[in-house]
């Protein structure tokens, strides 16, 4: 049990940043250790479904403290912040061992992903992680769709849902945040 | 971009989003005034969102790069992309592989610009495409398969045809005259089949018309520029989608694709005088008149192109080399080139290629006529007219082309006007036979009467031997009675009877009316009684056939054509593509709502089975906002006993079982069963379904042996009713199994979960849950039989279909949950607690 949990969450809603980086704290460990399960369970190179993991996380919590979530939407607003690191601390861990020759990486068009490519990709995330969080602060809105909708494939619809408002509004969110992001990224865009 | 001006162009910036580009300008030019550097700063963000419709900023998922196999994002349909074939404009043509192993291996499958659809486009995008999918024709590339990703990624599989352009394909082979000719009239045949299907090209150009090794003319990419035009809301196409891009080549673009006029079955005559041009001559009719692809679209719509003989034979010295060689790779010199243009081709191609559409030939059966005249040496039709000997460059002022529509508006009008004409003829005769019928039958009709009559089954029977054998003579009065029994049967519950009736039915209406509103009609019925029969396929071939002719006869708002939408909704629900099912349902809802108005029963109807799907789909507010609607409607319109008010009663019950208030499901439930057993008389198989609701919850409530009571009734009373393996059977099997599991008689559930699993494996699609949720309970049958390498077999196909959705407490997300505790329990049993671990709730 990790009866803390409730706390954070409030906290968070209150807006104070120690707690708010407790629940990140929880969340993160959380995901992964679910992704990891998820790995043991089908083995290597399998899709992780980001997902039904963070589904699976919420379930997790909801039933740990079922009454300390304030509701589903907040929810996944913070978990895709932190799926959104957990990808990019990914695609860093990944480079690091490509670079010590560990791990072979098959891209799209199934030629191999090089050690610079990666190195590149991990970078330009982490370029659009801080973008993120600059536009976080200006609309969070915004960037959480990125996060919801990029970082963890929900769908319009799924995200619509989640937050009681129209498909169209998602959209119209999604579409201004990637305006806002493609201005400031300029050339460095990722794929 | 500093935050401070994002923060003011914000707010601006959300409106001017849900502008169209003429608003936006007026919006701009309204703040100018106020905020220069503000209009600045939007029209850069503006100019961003702009660019990033071709793009695939961020529309990647970032877990590919993560290195999870892209398959599942590379699957498509049936086909998984190879090979990147080619990109363009509309997005990007691969090579696909079919996955089943099925024999027609390959196919084309085009990866649609999701920009150029639009959100609201997808609905239609399928409907269009079905309407696509019908076109067959041996020289028409046909459509395999549309759809849009689970990723919202909109695909088309085509026939994969390996050949060349047919410019190419003559000039390598240097085809004469006759040869390119009759190669064209291949081209036109097919141009011709798609518009009697009411589908137009507007693409016609030579890499769209391909010719296979064997020779065969193949046209590609039909219907597929309209398929990309946003909706038709607004009316006439907006500067938005001018921007978004308009599927069509210049080259070969008629006057009125450039000036924004309605495409037509004329603007397809246009472009295969375009084509037949490039064929005789070697060059597109507006090649050499401009430079610039702003001069490229004057010189289309003022230039009056080369006469084709003219073309062929420059008095230019510098053009006379190829002039040569345009006339060696047509098998003769330039003077004879010239000779045999001149006079009846020159017509042809100068008729087809008219400005105006009104003056082109009037269909492409009539181009075809002439081109086929001209080769057997007959005099054409087309007259010669005053074709201007050398191009008249600006001459004249194209103001008029929106005229352009008004040939197939005329058409439609006159094809609507017949048919209707025929429908009122036709409907007073039906009328006097229902009549007829319905009087001598009226009580065999639960629906018309309240209760069931057992009388009524002979008098069916009687009525059914008479049709068949006195009214040979009378084929239309015939398929009346036909129909008319077949649709009692049908409602009484009797499809396998209704069946042949119906089958008969719409063979009549095929061979005396062909494509017809009758003819209509007939499959739909037939679709509905098929449906009934789990014969899920030909369901929906019947219904999907139905909905395009009706479509096609009636247009697309009409409350019959609602009728079959909903049907289609239903026939791919039985199947489990949810996807398909709910595109119908929203047509259906959205025609009845429309047409009938939200009080009429069809339109509940329509809300129930989108909740439904809803719920299925995990979307529980919303499915149960829907059948209360429903619910409430139908309290007031067929009143609060009805069978279709005891049917939305379930529906509701279901979600309110599924969100835990299991105590006033249960009540909902035995309402809803005594409804049925009431007014649908107590053997009606309908029954059946209410029977294993209500011990669904019963059993979630402890009431076992109320559950294993109901569960049994239910099971006698739909095999014999449906047939032992009907899918609804397999249904009430799972549900008596459940109960066995609760009360600990694994070997009792054992045989009714194996049979269940092969009807499923029979009726559902493979990756359907349900049959997860089956292979599962067997799974967990067998550990309690303590056989567990098969149960763990099992229980791992399981988890393979059930997945955890956004919602928790739907049926399926806790069957997911439950087969991982099923696992948890078998590996416990087996003594391996080390491989339960991945398996229990983490803490």
């Amino acid at each position: 049990m990790e009866p803390y949990l409730s706390t954070p969450v409030h906290a968070a809603e209150a807006g104070a940043v120690q707690a708010s980086e407790a629940l990140f704290a929880t969340l993160y460990r959380d995901l992964r250790g679910l992704a990891r399960r998820e790995l043991a369970r089908v083995g290597p190179g399998a899709a992780l479904g980001a997902t039904s993991l963070l589904h699976e996380a919420y379930l997790n919590l909801a039933e740990r403290e079922s009454m300390a979530f304030p509701d589903r939407a907040r929810f996944f607003g913070y978990a895709a912040r932190v799926m959104r690191g957990l990808v990019i601390d990914g695609l860093r861990r990944r480079h690091a061992q490509k670079r010590g020759g560990g791990l072979e990486i098959t891209s799209l068009d199934g030629k191999e992903v090089g050690a610079e490519a990666l190195a590149s990709q991990a970078e330009e995330m982490e370029r659009l992680g801080r973008a993120l969080d600059e536009l976080a602060a200006l609309e969070p809105e915004l960037a959480q769709v990125v996060d919801l909708k990029f970082f963890c494939g929900f769908t319009f619809a799924e995200i619509a849902s989640h937050r009681g408002v129209t498909e169209r509004t998602v959209q119209r969110h999604w579409d201004k945040a990637r305006i806002y992001l493609r201005r400031n990224l300029g050339a460095e865009l990722p794929a | 971009m500093t935050p401070e001006s994002w923060q003011r162009a914000s707010p601006h910036l959300d409106r001017l989003l849900e502008f169209s580009s003429i608003e936006r300008r007026r919006y701009l030019q309204h703040l100018l005034t106020e905020d220069s550097a503000l209009v600045a700063d939007l029209e850069g963000l503006l100019d961003e969102g702009r660019q990033l419709q071709g793009e695939r900023f961020l529309e990647q998922d970032a877990q590919e790069l993560l290195g999870a196999p892209a398959t599942e994002r590379r699957v498509f349909g049936a086909y998984e992309l190879e090979q990147l074939l080619g990109e363009g404009g509309m997005g990007s043509v691969w090579l696909g592989q079919r996955r089943d192993g099925h024999f027609e291996g390959r196919a084309a499958v085009k990866l649609l610009s999701a920009a150029l659809l639009g959100p609201s486009g997808i609905t239609r995008f399928r409907r269009e495409a079905t309407i696509l999918a019908r076109l067959q024709h041996p020289h028409i590339a046909q459509l395999l398969d549309a759809g849009v990703s689970p990723a919202g990624q909109p695909f088309l599989v085509l026939e994969f045809v390996e050949g060349e352009p047919i410019d190419q394909w003559c000039d390598r082979r240097s085809l004469d005259l006759r040869a390119r000719l009759s190669l064209f009239l291949e081209v036109a045949s097919a141009v011709a089949h798609a518009h009697s299907n009411l589908v137009v090209h507007a693409d016609l150009k030579p890499s769209n018309v391909m010719v296979s090794r064997e020779g065969r003319v193949k046209l590609l990419d039909f219907g597929i520029a309209k398929l990309l035009e946003g909706d038709a809301r607004d009316g006439g196409p907006s500067a938005l989608t001018l921007e978004a891009g308009r599927a069509f080549t210049p080259s070969f673009a008629a006057p009125e694709q450039i000036t924004g006029g309605n495409v037509s079955t004329a603007t397809d005559v246009y472009g295969l005088g375009s084509l037949l041009y490039l064929l005789l001559v070697g060059r597109y009719p507006t090649e050499g008149l401009a430079g610039t692809p702003r001069e490229l679209l004057q010189a289309v719509l003022e230039t009056e192109p080369d006469r084709p003989s003219e073309a062929v034979h420059s008095p230019r010295a510098e053009e006379r080399e190829q002039s040569a060689e345009i006339a060696r790779r047509r098998g003769t010199t330039p003077e004879r080139l010239r000779r045999a243009l001149r006079g009846d081709l020159d017509t042809i191609v100068a008729k087809a290629l008219k400005k105006k559409p009104e003056e082109r030939y009037g269909s492409v059966a009539a181009l075809a006529e002439d081109v086929s005249r001209y080769l057997e040496q007959k005099p054409i039709l087309a007259r010669p007219d005053s074709f201007p000997y050398k191009a008249r460059k600006f001459a004249r002022r194209h103001l008029r082309s929106l005229a352009a529509l008004a040939t197939l508006a005329l058409a439609l009008v006159a094809v609507a006007g017949f048919y209707g004409a025929r429908l009122r003829r036709e409907r007073a005769r039906a009328d006097r036979v229902s009549s007829f019928l319905t009087e001598l039958l009226s009580q065999a009709d639960p629906f018309v009467a309240g209760q069931g009559e057992p009388t009524v089954k002979s008098l069916l029977a009687a009525g059914a031997a008479r049709v068949r054998k006195d009214l040979a003579g009378e084929p239309e009065f015939r398929r009346d009675m036909l129909t008319l029994l077949g649709r009692i049967y049908e409602r009484r519950g009797d499809s396998g009877a209704a069946v042949p009736l119906l089958e008969d039915a719409v063979g009549l209406a095929r061979k005396t009316l062909g494509p017809s509103p009758e003819l209509a009609q007939g499959l739909n019925d037939l679709g509905v009684a098929l449906g009934q029969r789990a014969e899920l396929e030909a369901a929906r071939t019947a219904l999907e056939e139905a909905l395009t002719l009706r479509q096609r006869f009636l247009g697309l708002e009409d409350p019959l054509v609602g009728v079959t939408e909903s049907e289609l909704g239903r026939t791919f629900l039985d199947q489990g593509r949810l996807e398909e099912a709910e595109a119908h349902f929203r047509a259906a809802l959205a025609i009845r709502r429309k047409a009938l108005g939200s009080a009429h029963h069809e339109t509940a109807t329509s809300m129930s089975d989108l909740g439904l799907l809803l719920r299925q789909k995990g979307d529980r507010a919303a499915a149960e906002a829907l059948l209360r609607e429903a619910l409430q409607v139908n309290r007031a319109v067929a009143g609060p006993r009805h069978p279709d008010t005891g049917t939305a009663l379930a529906n509701l019950a279901l979600t309110v079982s599924e969100r835990g208030d299991l105590k006033a499901a249960e009540s909902m439930f035995r309402e809803a069963l005594a409804i049925s057993q009431a007014s649908l008389g107590r053997d009606h198989p309908d029954n059946a379904v209410r029977m294993s609701n209500l011990a669904f919850v019963l059993r979630q409530r402890g009431k076992l042996a109320e559950a294993e009571a109901l569960c049994r009734q239910g099971l006698a009373l739909a095999r014999p009713a449906l047939g032992p393996d009907h899918p609804a059977v397999s249904r009430q099997e799972v549900g008596l199994a459940r109960v066995y599991l609760d009360q600990g008689r694994a070997e009792a559930a054992e045989p009714l979960l194996r049979h269940a699993l092969e009807i499923q494996a029979a009726s559902y699609v493979r990756t359907d849950w349900r049959r997860g949720a089956a292979f599962s309970l067997l799974g967990d049958a067998l550990t309690r039989e303590r056989r567990f390498a098969e149960a763990e077999a099992l229980l791992e196909q399981a988890s393979e279909l059930l997945h955890v959705l956004p919602d928790p407490d739907a049926f399926q997300t806790r069957e997911a949950l439950a087969n991982r505790a099923r696992l948890a329990a078998l590996y416990r049993a087996w003594g391996r607690p080390e491989k339960a671990a991945p398996y229990l709730p983490l803490r």
